[in-house]
């Protein structure tokens, strides 16, 4: 006996024993069909004696393991059913004697048999028999399942003879010695007369008195046959049987306690369940009501009389005793060699009796045992087939590291060196079964939040394992994708050798079969979530970005209003709504344009120590149509935090959400949702997108100028006075025809006083040209004008100074007022000590603002408003450095002497009205005399009564001022020219 | 002769020898601490005596457990051929051990959690893997 059966157990003991075999051809599938009809006639109640009798069947069973019959009856065949087929009455004959020859194998042990045949029809077929059964087909023959309860009566028939028979043995009649097959050489010349050698032989009968009796459903006459045989087997230390009455006295007990089974099999048992819930209430209608008191009994048979009535529970072992007297047994079943599968099917069954008794640590003991017992040489199916059995059975007893740690061990057998075919499959199985034990899953999301779970160093070993495996299954999108989840779920745990290494081959893999992110199912069911790279590169912030200022959409006033009534009636509330859940949601208070670019922030950084190259890096985004531009980025080892700008453009308008990422690292394509990603920070993730607008750009027939604003900015060069043109080019270069364009212009505050029109232009003509269709273009000319006041700067001062002019009064550039007006307490403002600037030159800077719309985006309200700066760098040109008068010919006229000073490197030309020109060389100062008509300022029109309010007296001045100063002008047209540019200019007063 | 020492916090395991065998001695010798862990927490309420004894003994080695109140495991291997380590030795082991690991834990400079890199601690356990192997 070589062949353990690892799934008996305590109640297989009860049964008898039925092999049902094919003869000849029958094909497998309805072979099994048959078998599994067969195979629920489990139990059968007897008709007239109340008792259950038990049927265990086999459709293989070796003739080696029957040897060991007697030793424990269940182990023996007691009937044979066979199934063939038979076309024709010819047939009939070789049909019969096969039957013959398969009864011939067991027939030391058989009680009876039965051959169903199928297919035969006629006049044989008419014939009735009581061993054979006739049926036309495999799917005509509904009374299969009677034919073997009356198979299995008859079996009854013979086991009841039997045991009445063994157990109602005289006294006086020798005792055959009972003996299992390696134990026959032994007796041979042993004296058979000895008291020993008789009580040996009585012992030995008495157990198998007591399996007989099991198995005839007489629990109570089991119990008192095993107790005395223990008691005659002692006494002759016959061990081996010893140990069987024992383990037969456990079994009885257990069936007792346990009436539901220790496997947790037996689809039999529970097919008739109310049979069994009426066979509880019977009390083991095979007890009989035989209450033996063994010491009552004699050595030799049972006697009739039970007149001394004891407890049931007396004969029966207490739970505890179970355990002691399964080791007792174990221990003497483990002084021989040769009952090793004997032994270890004890332990199996002890096992299974402490598990359900979830006496865990016992039950390890006994498999901790079942490990070291030698079968000798087993093949390599059989050791698998044991590493798994006790993987099931550490899964029992709810050692779940063990059971895992055994079921890798089987996985390992399978594609052991040594077998010639590897079993690549059977391990990869196998070793999917481990992954509990570890505390492994193989969905990333369980590995995403919180420390991790389990034992990294097993882990990592159990998934290389599993990429092996399925890659010698041939199976590499398998591979790839174990491979994955080792890298995702073990980077911290993998040192940098191991993580260029799993790379490497990740790689390597994904050269053959790309990763990606679909599920992969097993083809038993299982499904491989996809693993998406989320620490490849690690991405810490996701940020998204709003639209260049130039491009940002704004909406028209009055349609602002009405969208803000829909929102809530406060304007201010102090309850800010901290749910943290919704940040993620929370829209973003800019939008988006259909079919602008637009951009997504993400801080990442590489953990790897070496570089990183991610392909293909693009946004997952839901809500609108989008088309995502991806990226590829290359990442130092071990960065630091690392800007990357994802770019797409919406297609269509609407809210667009932002969830995720997709990239293709090593090969594998992942998509990273932001939910999934706890640890980054994002504020927020919903934009609306706006219908499309048209987009402006301008170009300038000036130079560009450097700036820090984000608009552009032209610069130019002026002397004070100066007037230049400025030409604006405005083409349209979105998709979108211009239907409006707005053009209003700002001076960038400045302390400086600005006299007449700095920018001017003329919109008309460049509006005729609406709608502007995308490609076109329109120019636009804007005069620049610049008129600064430049008087009173120390530095200039200091250099007419120097110049040995002598200088009265204030240098001022518009000395007329000084001198006709002298009010000491009246200084320029700008001439304030401190304030003077150390240059000579003066910056003007001012903003032209286009606001322009056109497109779908018009009619939702909205408009684009590019923006032009001006700079102008000032430069003074001509100085007044003194004013006096002089009476002139006429009485109504006089002399206005001008000290004119060219503070310039240019030579420049000075004319006023009906004079004559004068030139002056670079920083040359001359006087100019200038004929005018008197008048008087008191003709000037007064300030009107909303001018009047103006209670600041030093602004009324100004006012004043600046309008005489208007008057002299126009009065005087003084105008200068620096020759050599050709240019003329007017005088700045 | 103790080949190897684990130490079992939440997440953190030391083996001195870095053995994927020792690994897996340890790992499955778990089922047994949880096992003797939960019943004898059920029987005895609070006091619980921290040493666990015997594991299991496998063909090689004897493993032997511990846990702190605070369900720190600590596993001991010992080649199983060394019959001078008693009972009494293995106990005293675990007792300097854990004494040991209670100055890691007490230094505020020491993350729990993190590996433990403690020069005294080191000093200690490979003190016993050297007296003893």
């Amino acid at each position: 006996m070589s062949v353990p059966d690892y799934m008996q157990s305590a109640e297989d003991h009860q049964t008898v024993l039925v092999v049902v075999q094919p003869v000849g051809i029958v094909p497998e599938d309805q072979f099994f069909k048959i078998y599994k009809r067969i195979a629920t006639v489990s139990q059968v109640s007897i008709r007239d004696s109340q008792r259950l009798l038990y049927i265990r069947y086999r459709h293989h069973y070796l003739p080696e393991n029957n040897e060991w019959g007697d030793f424990q009856t269940h182990r023996k065949v007691v009937g044979l059913i066979a199934i063939t087929t038979c076309g024709s009455a010819k047939e009939w004959s070789q049909t019969a004697e096969r039957f013959h020859g398969q009864k011939e194998v067991y027939s030391s042990t058989l009680y009876d048999s039965r051959l169903l045949v199928f297919g035969l029809q006629g006049e044989i077929a008419e014939q009735q028999r009581t061993d054979v059964a006739f049926y036309p087909s495999f799917e005509d023959c509904s009374d299969v399942e009677k034919r073997v309860e009356d198979f299995v009566e008859s079996i009854f028939i013979v086991l009841e003879s039997k045991r009445l028979d063994r157990a109602t043995d005289k006294s006086g009649d020798k005792i055959p010695l009972l003996c299992v097959p390696f134990e026959k050489k032994d007796f041979v010349g042993l004296d058979t007369d000895s008291r020993h050698y008789k009580k040996r032989c009585q012992g030995r009968m008495r157990k198998h008195v007591g399996d007989l009796c099991l198995q005839a459903g007489m629990l109570q006459d089991a119990l008192v046959h095993y107790h005395m045989s223990v008691e005659l087997l002692r006494g002759v230390n016959d061990f081996l049987w010893l140990g069987a009455a024992l383990e037969g006295l456990c079994s009885a007990s257990v069936i007792f306690h346990y009436p539901g089974g220790t496997a947790g099999k037996a689809p039999g048992r529970k097919l008739s369940m109310s049979q069994a819930a009426d066979a509880g209430k019977r009390h083991r209608p095979g007890a009989q009501e035989v209450l033996i008191d063994p010491g009552a009994l004699t050595a030799n048979g049972i006697s009739a009389d039970t007149s001394t009535e004891i407890g049931r529970a007396k004969n029966c072992l207490s739970p505890e005793d179970i355990i002691e007297k399964y080791k007792e047994a174990i221990s003497y079943y483990g002084k021989y060699k040769n009952a090793g599968v004997i032994e270890l099917e004890a332990c199996v069954k002890a096992v299974r009796v402490l598990a359900i008794q979830k006496r865990a640590r016992e039950a390890s003991d006994f498999l901790q045992n079942a490990v070291y017992i030698n079968l000798g040489q087993l093949s390599e199916e059989e050791k698998i087939q044991r590493y798994s059995i006790l993987s099931e059975l550490y899964e029992l007893i709810g050692f779940h590291r063990k059971s895992a740690f055994f079921k890798r061990v089987a996985a390992m057998q399978c594609v052991a060196p040594t077998i010639p075919e590897p079993g690549w499959r059977a391990c990869y199985k196998l070793l999917l079964e481990t992954l509990p034990g570890y505390s492994l899953s193989l969905d990333p999301k369980d590995f995403s939040k919180g420390t991790h779970r389990g034992w990294a160093a097993v882990q990592m070993r159990l998934l290389h394992e599993l990429v092996y495996a399925s890659r010698r299954m041939g199976n590499p999108g398998l591979s790839v994708r174990h491979l994955s989840f080792l890298l995702q779920t073990m980077l911290d745990f993998l040192s940098d050798q191991e993580k260029k290494e799993v790379t490497q081959s990740l790689e390597n893999y994904t050269s053959k079969c790309p990763g990606g992110m679909e599920v992969i199912t097993l083809p038993d069911g299982l499904k491989l979530p996809p693993v998406p790279f989320t620490k490849l590169p690690i991405v810490r912030s996701v940020k998204l970005l709003n639209l260049p200022v130039s491009l940002r959409p704004h909406k028209v006033k009055e349609l602002l209003g009405h969208n803000m009534s829909t929102a809530s009636p406060f304007i201010y509330s102090p309850i800010i709504m901290h749910n943290r859940g919704e940040e993620r949601c929370k829209k973003i208070d800019f939008q988006w344009v259909q079919g602008d670019v637009c951009e997504v922030q993400l801080m990442v950084y590489n953990p790897m120590p070496y570089e990183l190259r991610v392909e293909n890096m693009g946004l997952l985004t839901s809500g609108v149509e989008f088309e995502s531009l991806p990226a590829a980025l290359s990442l130092p080892a071990e960065s630091g935090l690392y800007p990357v700008t994802l770019v797409g453009a919406p297609r269509t308008a609407g809210n667009i959400t932002v969830n995720g990422y997709h990239t293709s690292v090593f090969g594998v394509t992942s998509d990273c949702l932001l939910e999934g990603l706890p640890a980054v920070k994002t504020t927020g993730c919903l934009v609306e997108v706006i219908p499309s607008l048209p987009r402006l750009q301008l170009s300038t027939s000036l130079p560009r100028y450097k700036t820090l604003n984000s608009h552009l900015t032209v610069s130019v060069q002026l002397f004070n006075g100066e007037t230049q043109q400025l030409t604006i080019t405005l083409e349209n270069i979105g998709s979108e025809d211009i239907e409006t364009l707005e053009l209003t212009s700002k001076i960038v505050s400045t302390k400086e006083k600005v006299f007449g029109n700095f920018l001017s232009w003329e919109l008309d003509e460049p509006l005729s040209h609406l709608p502007l269709k995308p490609g076109q273009a329109v120019t636009l000319t804007v005069n620049i004008k610049v008129k600064l006041d430049f008087s009173g700067q120390e530095s200039l001062l200091q250099d007419l100074n120097d110049d040995g002019i002598s200088v009265t009064g204030l240098p001022i550039s518009s000395p007329l007022r000084q001198v006709l007006k002298p009010r000491p307490e009246n200084k320029p403002v700008s001439s304030e000590p401190g304030k003077a600037e150390y240059s000579h030159i003066k910056t003007l800077e001012a903003v032209l603002n286009f606001k322009y719309s056109g497109g779908a985006g018009k009619v939702e309200g909205y408009y684009r408003e590019l923006s032009l700066g001006v700079h102008v760098d000032v430069e003074p040109s001509v100085f007044f450095t003194r004013v006096s008068t002089l009476p002139a010919t006429s009485t109504r006229q006089c002399y206005l002497l001008l000290d004119i000073f060219n503070p310039t490197e240019h030579e420049l030309t000075v004319c006023a009205k009906n004079n004559q020109d004068l030139v002056l060389h670079a920083s040359e100062c001359q006087r100019m005399a200038i004929q005018v008509d008197k008048f008087d300022f008191e003709s000037l029109p007064q300030p009107d009564q909303e001018t009047a309010r103006f209670t600041n007296p030093k602004q009324l001045q100004e006012e004043r001022q600046h309008a005489q100063g208007c008057q002299i002008n126009s009065k005087l047209g003084i105008c200068w020219s620096i020759i050599s540019f050709q240019s003329l200019a007017s005088f700045v007063v | 002769m103790a080949v190897c020492i684990a130490v079992i916090a939440k997440e953190v395991t030391v083996p001195t020898q870095n053995k994927l065998k020792f690994h897996y001695t340890v790992h499955t010798s778990l089922d047994v601490v949880e096992e003797k862990v939960s019943t004898v927490g059920k029987s005895l309420g609070d006091q619980r005596e921290l040493y666990l004894g015997l594991l299991y003994p496998t063909e090689d080695y004897k493993v032997y457990g511990y846990v702190t109140n605070s369900k720190v495991k600590f596993v001991i291997v010992v080649d199983s051929s060394n019959t001078s380590l008693r009972d009494n030795e293995i106990r005293s082991m675990f007792r300097k051990l854990h004494n040991s690991f209670t100055d890691v834990m007490c230094n505020p400079f020491h993350n729990p959690g993190d590996p433990i890199q403690s020069k005294a601690f080191d000093g200690i356990v490979s003190g016993m893997m050297v007296q003893t192997g």
